[in-house]
């Protein structure tokens, strides 16, 4: 039988821009944050092994090997350590890693920490770089990049669904008052929906990036890290920590096609859904008993999108659920209570852990007050890789 | 005030351009920044404003910090030829400060763009209000602009489709002197003026009353941890 | 022998791919048949037929991206997706008579060519413009 594998240990840096410092400082940053929050920076020495979720630092930072770099960096030779790389999902499935490291008894106590610092070179650069995760022939060389593809899909949605820009604008005045009450977000100015769609000037203050999306409707270039401790909670080593565990209930992975073209239907996130049909089947639960999400929303269609994959709402009505203020803190089902990858920031690599510490925080009750969601049991994390072609669903619990 | 003769050689001539019209305009975040010419008697708290700024080192703000002084310093002091300050004020604290100036009544001569308040595209906002100021207003035909910062100007060069003028150099060079000249047109202008150039007039006396008085910030997000007060 | 063929101007084109074991067809190349688990070897291409795509498509869904990568020195771009009668999808950049602010339609008729483009640096790239 599997062992039940918690966090015990959170840490997250101020994600904004990093980059006068050190990509692997950055990364250290947070674990020893992590490794504090678990009771002590002494715990280094009881990690059995390290998974380092990064995304580009080759082209971003001109580092490679980043696993083994952070080693060095934080005294903990000889323990094992990878690099993991999954485009936005690096975090996610470097937890993901860390969970099977455990689960196949090969380690008790495994530290993940993720990080990336993108605003080492400029807007146009970044964007290109993050391309990259395209299929070069038949994308990359065209000249798309991901907030085109995000507008090629969420003009489909609207003209399937009856989405305007007025719902993806509310759902942006969402991110942002939750950004603004969390002191780990990049962007912690709260947005008006008059300012953004409503007003005589939002056409300019809310100007076009890949029509029909806006400014307002896509992630901001971020930098920053974040750490989670995993432990074997049936092992001797789960005495060490001090804290509770947050077990992780379910996590799972799933693909799609590369070629966004190439999906059977292009409104459908299958790999979205299928990993979440997994991690809900291990943790024995349904889309009904989670209590908070948070859901990859690097273009807010994504957020709307995912809502629906993961079953919060019908096909086609998850914007009608944010009209009616169902995802807001205190709605039916808070999603990015941190201000999502929108507001909060999205530094690619780290992510999906920034992610699952959120959850984390929400669980034990340790959210700021205002964005406190009350008394959850159960937290979802989806993070993407490429455009949907390479998911993680995770379900933490709060025993 | 009789000015005498030596000071009346050093002042240059002044054409007297139109006034901007002040507008205001509803930021992101639903403040409402009031857009308005500079007055000789801001003069102390634009100095104070663009002063600590010239600190800063990164993103530029060290050389548009120490430049921008010396233009409103000699626009006060009557040493700089028809040059015009525009300000963005949110509840009377700045928020960002544009200097520019006409060459000869068809010629703009755009100087600089200083954010202050980050994070709510004021700086472009204030630069569209510039470019609106030299066409619009002064009716100038076109406006020669350069920039300290490569992704400042880079953004500029693309979303407003400006004229390379650098292969005329140096029959057309910028008064700043040393990097190449790009031009933006009228005909540019009208193309771009509808998703660049917002803002609503007129200004409600009641929030255009909040902009007479301009102050200083207290603090700035690019010198974190430095307070005005102490 | 040489092919002297491969000198002079060539005329861009991009292929997809026919598995003859079972007809599949596939855009961009797969390395192993959906169908029939054909495996296909890209230094020989035995087993496989390229053939041209391009000509008539629909469209499926377009964007104008405001924010190009690096590179590419201009306000905007046009981006679509298209279908062609045969089945098989295709992204690249749409490029209408007339006005540049003019919007495609979803399901307007377009016709797909191959041009060779060369904002990165780097040897210049296929790409395809649906106009």
């Amino acid at each position: 039988m599997a062992p039940r594998i918690g966090i015990v240990g959170i840490g997250h840096c101020r994600f904004g821009n990093s980059s006068d410092y050190d990509l692997v400082d950055v990364i250290a940053y947070s674990a020893n944050d992590a490794l504090e929050d678990a009771g002590g920076l002494a715990l280094r020495k009881e990690v059995d092994q390290v998974f380092v979720g990064n995304m580009a630092a080759g082209m971003f930072n001109h580092q490679t090997a980043v696993a083994s770099a952070l080693i060095s960096r934080m005294d903990m030779e000889p323990c094992p350590a990878e690099l993991i790389e999954n485009g936005p999902a690096s975090g996610a499935s470097a937890i993901r890693m860390g969970y099977m490291a455990i689960a196949s008894g090969m380690a008790d106590v495994v530290l993940v920490a993720a990080g990336e610092i993108m605003r080492t070179v400029s807007g146009w650069e970044a964007t290109n770089i993050v391309a990259t995760m395209a299929h070069t022939e038949a994308e990359y060389n065209m000249g798309l990049t991901l907030p085109g593809f995000a507008g090629m899909f969420t003009r489909l949605y609207m003209q399937k669904y009856g989405l305007t820009e007025r719902d993806l604008a509310l759902v942006a005045v969402k991110d942002h008052a939750n950004a603004a009450l969390n002191k780990y977000a990049h962007v912690q100015i709260p947005v008006t929906i008059e300012a953004i769609a409503d007003g005589p000037e939002a056409n300019v203050v809310n100007n076009y990036v890949a029509e029909p999306l806006r400014m307002y409707s896509t992630c901001p270039i971020t930098d920053g890290s974040a750490a989670v401790i995993l432990v074997n909670m049936d092992s001797p080593k789960a005495k060490l920590f001090k804290k509770k565990p947050i077990r992780i209930a379910g996590i799972a992975s799933a693909t799609d096609t590369h070629c966004v073209h190439n999906r059977k239907d292009p409104l459908v996130l299958d790999a979205v859904r299928l990993s979440a049909e997994k991690a809900y089947k291990m943790a024995g639960i349904g889309p009904a008993d989670i209590s908070v999400a948070e859901l990859h929303d690097a273009f807010v269609i994504f957020e709307l999108l995912n809502s629906e994959e993961v079953g919060f709402f019908e096909r086609g009505k998850s914007f009608l659920g944010v009209r009616n203020h169902e995802t807001e803190i205190g709605g039916r089902i808070p999603i990015n209570t941190s201000g999502g990858l929108k507001a909060k920031g999205h530094p690619v690599g780290a992510t999906g852990v920034s992610q699952v510490v959120e959850l984390v925080r929400q669980l034990r009750g340790e959210a700021e007050e205002g964005r406190q969601v009350k008394d959850p049991k159960y937290g979802m994390a989806v993070n993407f890789g490429g455009f949907g072609n390479n998911v993680v669903t995770t379900i933490l619990a709060k025993d | 005030m009789a000015i005498d003769e030596l000071e009346k050689k050093l002042r240059p001539p002044e054409r007297g351009l139109p006034p901007y019209p002040a507008k205001m305009i509803k930021l992101a975040s639903g403040e409402i920044m009031v857009v308005r010419e500079a007055r000789r008697e801001d003069i102390g708290a634009l100095l104070g404003t663009v002063y600590p700024l010239i600190e800063v080192a990164k993103d530029y703000y060290d050389i548009v910090a120490a430049r921008m002084y010396n233009e409103l310093l000699a626009w006060y002091r009557y040493r700089i030829a028809n040059e015009f300050a525009i300000v963005g004020a949110i509840d009377g604290e700045i928020a960002g400060i544009v200097t520019s100036r006409d060459v000869d009544g068809k010629l703009g001569m755009s100087l600089h763009t200083m954010t202050i308040k980050r994070g709510l595209r004021v700086g472009a906002q204030l630069f569209a209000a510039k470019m609106e100021h030299h066409i619009e207003y002064c009716k100038e035909d076109e406006v020669w602009i350069v920039a300290e910062s490569p992704i400042g100007f880079k953004r500029w060069m693309i979303e407003y489709e400006l004229e390379d003028r650098s292969a005329q150099y140096p029959a057309v060079r910028h008064e700043l002197g040393g990097v190449p000249t790009f031009a933006l047109t009228r005909k540019l202008w009208d193309a771009v003026k509808a998703v660049k150039c917002t803002g609503t007039r007129p200004v409600p006396p009641e929030i255009l009353k909040t902009a007479d008085k301009l102050k200083m910030p207290n603090e700035y997000v690019q010198l974190p941890g430095w307070k005005r007060n102490g | 022998m040489i092919d002297f063929s491969q000198y002079g101007e060539q005329t861009p084109h991009i292929h997809a791919f026919r598995c003859q074991k079972c007809g599949a067809i596939y855009y961009p190349a797969p390395m192993i048949c959906a169908k029939c688990d054909s495996k296909r070897d890209p230094v020989t291409g035995s087993g496989w037929e390229e053939f041209d795509l391009e000509g008539p498509c629909t469209l499926l869904t377009w964007t104008r991206v405001w924010n190009l990568p690096e590179g590419f020195n201009r306000k905007f771009l046009m981006f679509g997706m298209v279908a062609f009668p045969n089945g098989l999808k295709a992204s690249g950049r749409i490029e209408l008579e007339g006005d540049p602010g003019r919007d495609p339609e979803i399901g307007m008729a377009l016709a797909a060519k191959v041009m060779e483009a060369d904002e990165r640096p780097g040897k210049p790239v296929k790409v395809y413009v649906f106009s």
